[in-house]
């Protein structure tokens, strides 16, 4: 054992226990704790992030899916009022028009009834005069008064003269 | 540049030894790589039970690297901490990446995700103790303080100076078998209490065998599971010390080639030629070879530490 090379040293081999004992609760207490906690701190931030952005990833595709939705809904309802107020136009129109041919048609007869009316009349009155002028020719033609009787049979034989000409 | 540092001072160093006595490569080199001797200890501490606890060399450095360690450390990460941003900057993050990488590639593997927050600050520890002792034997402060104390200051050989006591023994303390033996007790004791934090006392003490088989081949089985609990802490020792000394022995021996051929055939201008082209570039290689050296085992020790705290706690029969 003269070799210091293997010279036994309890002195140095407590002295190393020691040291690293000390040295080990040391940087455990000020260094490596709090290193390792602010470590794993960091991780579970980090992983968090990264859910969340996740999350907020998802939440946006599920508001665009909504809003197409929405959109979509809206356009077909836009697209059936528009159909429904064509129709009511269409509707309106028809009354309208039905409603105008109708009066049309009814000032049309009433002219029509008040021209047949007006012409009855005017023949009559045509007839008339012309019995009273046939009777006034008739008497400057004859120059000779009639009787009463033969007067009122030369009238009423006009009268049917007339009537079946007319016929 | 470091390399460069060493190689002037162990020059300067071991050209007295050749001038005093004649260059015996051997005591040399273990003088160099070995503690500082007991008697003539940087401070004299009393012995309590028997054991002497003064302060050596390697005491010293212990208690240097652990400093070192406690405030860089602490003070690189509570700066960070205070600032209350997410992102690391500048050494924070080189130790950030350190420590995931050693949380999530070698704690967590072993150990599971259960109790790799127990069991991080330890390994952690480990880790940056020991690669900060292997790193530092690279690093010739002491010598580069002796030169300058002797050449610069003017303070001869035999003065009693502080420095000069810092001068005796290597720098690596992991080269030394009795620490690397203290930190692999510490590997020792946390697997027993990591076994009996997960199953309890008892059940860790069972856990050594497989249960359920016949009683004949445990009568085999016991006795090679407890010379197992111990041969595990024995390799690391080992491992640790041996490369560490390896190493510094290997560069130490090239460069003693300088003082041989000066010695045996008379000529200085001999020497330094042997020095420049053979000793100077293969001390560089084997400098370089000694960094990876440095982190490998490092991190062999931490991850191997790892792997027994785990088959304690995940027991696999």
């Amino acid at each position: 054992m003269d070799n210091p090379l293997v010279q036994p040293d309890p002195g140095l081999f407590i002295w190393t226990i020691l040291t690293f004992l000390v040295l080990v609760w040391a940087l455990g207490k000020f260094a490596w704790r709090p290193l390792l906690a602010a470590l794993e701190e960091r991780q579970r931030t980090i992983q968090k992030s990264l859910d969340d952005a996740k999350q907020a990833q998802l939440e946006l595709k599920r508001l665009q899916e909504q809003s197409a939705e929405i959109m979509a809904t809206a356009r077909s309802e836009a697209q059936d009022i528009v159909a429904k107020s064509r129709a009511s136009a269409e509707t309106v129109r028809e009354d309208v028009k039905r409603k105008a041919r109708a009066e049309a048609e009814a000032l049309v007869s009433n002219a029509r009834q008040q021209i047949q009316q007006e012409t009855t009349q005017a023949l009559q009155e045509v007839r008339r005069e012309a019995v009273d002028l046939s009777l006034a020719v008739a008497s400057k033609l004859i120059k000779k008064n009639l009787t009463k009787e033969d007067n009122d049979n030369l009238i009423q034989e006009s009268i049917n003269q007339i009537s079946t000409s007319q016929n | 540049m470091s390399v460069q540092h060493e190689e002037d001072v162990h020059h300067a160093a071991d050209l007295e030894h050749g001038a005093e006595e004649g260059f015996n490569a051997g005591e040399v080199i273990i003088e160099h790589v070995s503690n500082s001797p007991l008697d003539h200890p940087i401070l004299h501490l009393p012995h309590i039970a028997g054991i002497d606890f003064s302060v050596t060399k390697h005491v010293m450095m212990l208690w240097l690297v652990a400093a070192f360690l406690f405030l860089v450390v602490t003070m690189t990460i509570r700066r960070h901490l205070s600032q209350d941003k997410p992102i690391p900057s500048g050494f924070m993050n080189a130790l950030e990446w350190l420590v995931q990488s050693i949380r999530d590639s070698i704690v967590l593997p072993n150990v599971g995700t259960k109790l790799v927050n127990t069991w991080t600050p330890l390994v952690l520890t480990l880790f940056l103790f020991i690669l900060v002792c292997n790193a530092i034997g690279l690093v010739p402060i002491f010598e580069v303080l002796g030169l300058i104390d002797r050449f610069v200051l003017g303070n001869g050989h035999e003065a009693e100076s502080l420095i000069n006591s810092f001068l005796h023994g290597g720098t690596t303390a992991t080269a030394n078998y009795n620490v690397t033996a203290a930190l692999a007790t510490i590997t020792f004791f946390a697997i027993i209490v990591a076994g009996t934090m997960a199953h309890g006392f008892v059940t860790h003490w069972k856990n050594l065998v497989p249960s359920g088989l016949a009683w004949p081949i445990y009568i085999l089985l016991i006795p090679i599971e407890v010379m197992g609990m111990f041969v595990k802490p024995f390799a690391l020792t080992m491992r640790l010390a041996a490369n560490m000394t390896g190493g510094h022995i290997a560069i130490l021996s090239i460069l003693s080639l300088v003082f041989i051929f000066n010695q045996v055939f008379e000529s200085a201008a001999l020497g330094m030629g042997v020095g420049f082209t053979v000793a100077l570039p293969l001390a560089v290689g084997i400098s370089a070879l000694e960094i990876i050296v440095v982190m490998v085992q490092a991190y062999v020790f931490t991850l191997l530490t790892s792997v027994f705290i785990g088959m304690a706690i995940n027991v696999h029969h």
